[in-house]
């Protein structure tokens, strides 16, 4: 089944996604929208790193640690996001990424 | 009795803190007190020195804290034989006290009280004398704003000298001494208010400075071959007699032996202290401080104190071969002629006695210089009573000349010249009625002066010539009785003329004041001689008054100069030569010849005296009868021989000129020195300053612009946009990429 489809296919895949992901966290400007993008890349991470463990380092399960680590961080960061989005919005009652820049220099 | 021997470390305590108490505490603001205060301690220390001396006298000691007796001198055992020239045993010590001042090295140096027969003597002469004159102080000071002080400065000067005559060895003697020297410029220079006064004062500091600095010499050198300077006959000490057989015989200097150069360098000192020639000048001008000082300072006590000195280290005067003692008996005689000489013609009833004070100190250190250890001290104490007492009878008539309407008319206008106006024996006369207990006692002290039997100075001076007669010092003997015939016939000159005739004061000889700016009214012709007064004036004679306590010290002074001979009557009686017996020295037999010749001369004095200014001075601007006989010599003797005129002349010339060389010195050369030095980094600094400015500042200058301008730019990168921070790196991120496929993985 691995010939069937070859690992280049995987990696486009996984390129594409990480590039619409990119895109949605740069130009939504919802907040909410960013860390959907930002999921978004992650996952195409976690697809690079399964893919090269299937294709070229089956023996070792160091590419599935690396997945299962990248997903209880972005749960996390998933998290951590929403509950600032909820504190930004009780402060500016906005959740429009441009609308809060406070950190300007 | 013991007591008192214990006590007598507070006899120049007791003063001191009359001083301390005077000049610390508000008691200064009361005069009264601040003076009643300083009278009562000193009363207190008259009663322990006294005490003292009838205790030291029975041959009481303290040795180890016990009471024991010394075996009395052999005051009776000398009358046999010849005696040896230059006898003289120190004395035993009746009390020695000492304390560990200072470790020095490998010694220790101490400091304390080493009292003995003679110094006993001095402590009761002082202080009583010193209490007198606190007493008239009360009186004749009592105008002045600054009594307070006075008091404190003479309870001073009193402690000091006590300290002196109980110092355990030369240097603590030589810290009073100077003590003394400072009291003595402060109580001259007390009317500050006068140039005449400061400048006394800068000259008698000055000169006995010179005095000071022989002597500071000869301890020195005295140190160097003793390796101490405490007095007492123990190994280790400076009268130790082996020690005294070395320094007489082993040469110094010049083929001076060490003992003839010690001498000389401490009679230095003497010859500063007391105003002997040629650094008499300062004591005659002295007589600008106030009249109590004159009398406890410039008479009594400080002067005596130059002759004390040669009294107290005598062995070293007699160790030599009796060089030391020439010069000593040639600088004595000299100037008891010389200054005699000088009181004649003079017109001051202060000076007169200061020339005299003169005469009668050199009486002293020529009889030191003889070898009359015991006549000197025995002078010195009488005359410090009838001398203190001619001061303070000459006070009061001051202090009542004063008082009269045409003094305080001339005070209104000039301070200065109302004074010594009043000063002035030719404005004098006829206050015998006037004055009559400052005549009375006036009389006492005169005539112990003039020699008179049975008065003080007739015994001891009598001594001094009786020693010089039994040793042969024809000279010495000459001159002095040359001398003690002047004494006669100036105090006659001025008893008479003070006391006697019609009062001259209405139409006064006014002093002429270099000083002063003179008010126009003033209507002086340039003649000192210049009769002006007040035209008129009948003077009743009602402000004549004499105040209660300076008489009463004056009466105290009296009896001693009446009686001050008792106390060493030259006879082999019970009582007689009691000085020299507790003393421990050999007495001299009466001699009736010389007591002849001395009483003789004294009455010739006298009689010269009274019929020369019998008829003198109906007015006060007549000339005197002296003047008129031989004006050159009287013209003389009035500017004192113009030896100030010759120092001006020479020293003080000599002075100024070696300052105007240095002055030059110091203006062109070492003026252009530092000016130079002061340009030269002036122009460094210029440089610097550029070096500075253009190199070091603009450097960091811009810098600092820089960091300034990058941080403006760099700022607007932080828009405080998530998503702008997030392009940044994804920027960053393409171009790491970038890098890592073209230029570091190809």
């Amino acid at each position: 089944m691995t010939s069937a489809i070859p690992l280049e296919a995987v990696l486009v895949v996984a390129g594409a996604l990480f590039c619409i992901g990119l895109f949605g966290a740069l130009s939504r400007r919802n907040m909410v929208g960013i860390l959907m993008g930002v999921e978004l890349m992650l996952n195409a991470v976690n697809i690079n790193l399964v893919a090269f463990w299937r294709y070229l380092e089956p023996r070792y399960i160091s590419g599935q640690t690396f997945a299962i680590f990248i997903i209880c961080v972005a749960a996390a960061e998933a998290a951590v996001g929403l509950a600032m989005v909820i504190a930004i919005y009780r402060n500016w009652l906005t959740v429009n990424a441009d609308t809060v820049d406070s950190l300007k220099g | 009795m013991a007591f008192f021997l214990q006590s007598a470390w507070l006899i120049p305590v007791l003063p001191l803190l009359g001083c301390a108490l005077i000049t610390f505490t508000p008691l200064r603001r009361n005069k009264a007190a601040s003076g009643w205060t300083a009278i009562l301690l000193m009363i207190l220390a008259t009663l322990l020195a006294v005490g003292l001396l009838a205790a030291t006298a029975q041959g009481l000691a303290l040795r180890d804290g016990q009471l024991v007796t010394l075996a009395t001198g052999h005051g009776e055992a000398a009358s046999h034989g010849e005696a040896k020239d230059h006898a003289f045993s120190f004395p035993e010590p009746n009390v020695v006290q000492r304390i560990n001042w200072a470790p020095t090295g490998s010694s220790l140096l101490q400091l304390g009280f080493y009292i003995d027969t003679p110094v006993a003597a001095m402590l009761a002469m002082v202080t009583l004398t010193s209490t007198c004159i606190h007493l008239f102080s009360l009186g004749y000071m009592a105008a002045n704003p600054r009594q307070s002080r006075f008091f404190s400065f003479i309870s001073l000067f009193t402690a000091a000298m006590l300290l002196m005559s109980m110092a355990d060895s030369l240097l603590l003697f030589f810290m009073a001494w100077e003590v003394m020297g400072l009291c003595s410029y402060l109580l001259i220079g007390f009317l500050y208010e006068r140039p005449q006064a400061y400048r006394a004062a800068i000259k008698a500091f000055i000169v006995t400075r010179i005095g000071d600095v022989l002597m500071l010499l000869g301890m020195v050198y005295l140190y160097t071959q003793a390796g101490s300077l405490a007095f007492g006959t123990a190994a280790g000490e400076i009268f130790h007699p082996a020690f005294l057989e070395r320094i007489g015989t082993e040469g110094g200097l010049l083929g001076l032996s060490h003992a003839t150069g010690i001498a000389l360098l401490l009679f230095g000192g003497t010859i500063g202290k007391s105003a002997q020639f040629p650094l008499h000048v300062w004591l005659p001008d002295a007589m600008e401080g106030p009249t109590p000082v004159s009398a406890l300072i410039h008479a009594a006590t400080m002067v005596a104190a130059g002759v004390f000195l040669v009294a107290r280290t005598f062995p070293i005067f007699v160790a030599d071969s009796g060089a030391a003692l020439a010069v000593v008996a040639f600088i004595g005689a000299f100037t008891a002629l010389f200054a005699a000489t000088i009181a004649v013609a003079q017109y001051d009833i202060k000076r007169i006695l200061a020339y005299s004070t003169l005469s009668q100190l050199g009486f002293m250190v020529a009889a030191l210089g003889i070898g009359g250890w015991v006549a000197a001290m025995f002078h010195l104490l009488t005359h410090a009573c009838f001398k203190a007492l001619l001061f303070l009878g000459s006070g009061s008539v001051i202090h009542a000349m004063e008082a009269t309407p045409v003094i305080e008319r001339l005070h209104h206008k000039d301070e200065y010249a109302a004074q010594q106006t009043a000063q002035d024996i030719r404005n004098m006369g006829g206050l015998r009625t006037r004055l009559p207990w400052t005549f009375w006692t006036y009389t006492a002290g005169y005539l112990a002066l003039a020699g008179v039997v049975p008065f003080a100075g007739f015994w001891s001076k009598d001594e001094i010539l009786a020693d010089a007669f039994k040793g042969g010092h024809w000279v010495v003997f000459t001159v002095l009785t040359v001398a003690a015939f002047l004494t006669a016939f100036y105090m006659t000159r001025q008893w008479r003329l003070v006391f006697f005739g019609d009062y001259r004061g209405e139409r006064p000889v006014v002093f002429k004041n270099p000083e002063a700016s003179l008010a126009p009214d003033r209507h002086e012709d340039g003649h000192g001689h210049e009769s002006h007064g007040a035209h008129g004036h009948q003077n009743t004679g009602a402000h004549w008054h004499e105040d209660p306590v300076m008489i009463a010290s004056l009466v105290v002074l009296a009896a001693f100069a009446v009686t001050g001979g008792l106390f060493n009557l030259p006879f082999a009686l019970p009582g007689g030569h009691w000085f020299a017996s507790i003393w421990g020295q050999e007495a001299l037999p009466f001699s009736p010849l010389v007591a002849g010749i001395s009483l003789l001369v004294a009455l010739g004095g006298i009689a010269a005296g009274w019929t020369l200014y019998g008829g003198a001075f109906a007015r006060a601007a007549d000339r005197d009868p002296l003047e008129a006989r031989a004006p050159a010599v009287f013209q003389l003797l009035n500017e004192k021989y113009r030896i100030d005129e010759l120092y001006q002349a020479s020293f003080v010339r000599l002075t100024a000129l070696l300052a105007l060389v240095w002055a030059f010195i110091d203006d062109v050369i070492l003026n252009g020195i530092i000016n130079g030095i002061g340009r030269v980094t002036l122009f460094l600094g210029r440089l610097n300053f550029i070096v500075d400015d253009t190199l070091f500042n603009d450097g960091p200058d811009a810098l600092a612009g820089g960091t300034v301008t990058t941080g403006k730019g760099a700022r607007r990168l932080q828009t405080g946009k998530a998503q702008d921070y997030i392009g940044y790196v994804f920027g960053g991120a393409v171009v790491l990429a970038l890098l890592y496929l073209y230029v570091i993985g190809r």
